[in-house]
């Protein structure tokens, strides 16, 4: 039962994740790498201010979503300069970064020692401490957030934002600002990052610059390219299948030396299959006039 | 001068461009009146396609002024230009291939809507948009299609699309960039036909185009750009009769076939 229960917080998580990198990569066409830096800065200020100077979750929830927020301005500054490949690698560049001075802003993050006893977050009385309870919270903060982006996925924001991934002159001669979507688009979901990342260490209560790396960012990729870019019920469904899919090999008789490898593996095969085989659905070509 | 002219839509005053030190546009000067339609023709690298980015604006001109309703527009961003009522139609197509035909009409029906009113999903003002979209659809006969992807239309099809989304917009000014290339011979008609229905809702056209003789038809003037520069600008009949067409075309030895 605690398992199954610490698959759900899984899941939820990284339905927040996952879904607010759906929006400015799948809708907007951006291919931004910077995204686990956003749940990173989120992990850290709610784990900074909860164990420095134990302030409550009703500050470091919207603290997270803020910091994480933030860094939405400088990836909005690498996208007015690069566009599409050049785009991924500045927004790479930059979460290197953003690991960089985790690992190394010692005084402030010890390092790769990592933030540990970050306490359960308690509010009106009721606490968290345990996984049951701390369930109920991440499947309200997770449900709450996908309402507001399925709201977000059919509005006329998403229109222009696919209208300016395919077309930028004709989305601009409609009057769309197509920068000033852009920016907005990086800032919900840098924000949606943020909160994630706050759920992440009120969850793991212990933290470091690893959990953070690229291969994270790989994995959420992953769960949006098999999902479908830009869909967000594919994206809901595959994060669901992906966080639950190496789950089984755990009951196999393998050594877990070579289970961690495996479901990197796995998740290899998957993503080669599915960019295999979609590969002119994932980046529809963009027009320029 | 006559009513009509002391109105103009569009003005042009000595518009140059140049990109790596190659000059397209040579000072080019000229007016349309509101209500009026003009073609722009010229041969290959004449700079006509040039000329219409830097009314919209997603080129700035390296001199010169555009002014749209006797207002200044040379340095202003394309979107708030797209807001006054400029309108632009693409000569690779426009439409957005991976949306919807309806969405593709309703993205351009919210495009000068304030934002309040669309944002929510079930906003009043989304049905009725949806609904006009459907009626502006019925017109070029695409309502049947609303519901497939832009992408799976056909050339002249995805035209009709583009030229009514730019009218669902509400431009005043429409900029039609080669409204016929990839439009088969029997669609131009239909084509055609659009056309002249903005002409009767009284919109300013600009048309680029190869073919003379399908613009003939609807334009009062013409003008022909060449080597980025004003060549001729006249009535379709003189401009035909000019042996200075003729020669840029075709070089000095004219066919008496006439111009395709």
């Amino acid at each position: 039962m605690e398992y199954l229960i610490h698959l759900a917080i899984l899941v939820g998580i990284y339905t927040i994740l996952a879904q607010s990198l759906n929006l400015c990569f799948g809708l907007g066409g951006l291919f931004n790498l910077a995204h686990v830096a956003s749940y990173a800065i989120g992990a850290y200020t709610t784990a900074l201010l909860s164990t420095e100077f134990g302030l409550s979750l009703w500050y470091t929830f919207p603290a997270s979503i803020v910091l994480g927020s933030i860094l939405a301005l400088p990836i909005a500054a690498i996208s007015s300069k690069l566009t599409q490949d050049y785009f991924a690698i500045g927004t790479l560049a930059f979460s290197f970064v953003i690991v960089a001075l985790l690992i190394n802003w010692k005084s402030l993050t010890r390092g790769v020692l990592g933030i540990p006893g970050i306490p359960r977050p308690e509010i009106l009385g009721v606490n968290f401490y345990e996984n049951s309870n701390f369930l109920i919270l991440t499947v309200l903060v997770a449900t709450a957030a996908q309402l507001i982006l399925a709201l977000l996925f059919q509005s006329r924001f998403a229109r222009g934002l696919k209208a300016q991934a395919e077309y930028e002159e004709a989305a601009l001669s409609l009057a769309r600002n197509t920068r000033r979507i852009r920016g907005i688009s990086f800032f919900i979901s840098a924000g949606y990052a943020g909160l994630a990342g706050s759920l992440f260490a009120y969850y793991i209560n212990y933290i470091d610059p690893s959990s953070f790396s690229l291969t994270e960012m790989v994995f959420v990729l992953t769960i949006v390219v098999v999902g479908k870019p830009g869909s967000f019920w594919g994206v809901l469904g595959a994060t669901f299948f992906l966080v639950l899919l190496p789950e089984p090999l755990r009951f196999l008789d393998i050594s877990p030396s070579i289970l961690g490898p495996m479901r990197q593996l796995l998740y290899a095969v998957i993503l080669y299959g599915v960019v295999f085989f979609n590969r002119y659905k994932i980046f529809p070509l963009q027009r320029v006039i | 001068m006559d009513e009509k002219r002391e109105q103009p839509a569009l003005t042009l005053q000595e518009l140059r461009f140049a990109i790596h030190h190659a000059q397209i546009l040579n000072g080019v000067t000229f007016d349309v009146s509101r209500g009026e339609t003009v073609g722009v023709i010229g041969p290959n690298g004449s700079g006509k396609t040039t000329l219409f980015n830097c009314i919209n604006g997603f080129y700035l001109p390296t001199a010169g002024k555009v002014l749209f309703q006797e207002r200044e527009i040379t340095r202003m961003p394309p979107f708030q230009r797209a807001e006054l009522g400029l309108g632009r139609v693409f000569q690779n197509f426009g439409i957005f291939r991976e949306m919807t035909v309806l969405e593709n009409m309703v993205t351009a029906l919210e495009g000068r809507q304030p934002l309040r009113t669309t944002f929510f999903p079930w906003a009043k003002q989304n049905r009725k948009n949806r609904e006009r979209a459907l009626e502006l659809l019925g017109e070029v006969q695409l309502a049947e299609k609303a519901h497939l992807k832009a992408g799976s239309l056909s050339g002249g099809q995805m035209r009709l699309l583009e030229i009514m989304r730019t009218f669902a917009f509400g431009a005043e000014l429409f900029l039609l960039d080669e409204p016929t290339a990839g439009v088969s011979p029997k669609m131009k008609e239909d084509v055609a036909e659009l056309v002249r229905k903005l002409q009767n809702e009284k919109k300013t056209i600009l048309i680029i185009e190869h073919d003379i003789r399908f613009i003939e038809k609807f334009c009062e003037r013409i003008i022909v750009l060449d080597s980025g520069r004003v060549l001729l600008d006249d009535t379709p009949e003189k401009v035909k009769e000019s042996p200075l067409l003729q020669e840029i075309y075709f070089g000095k030895r004219s066919p008496s076939s006439g111009l395709v």
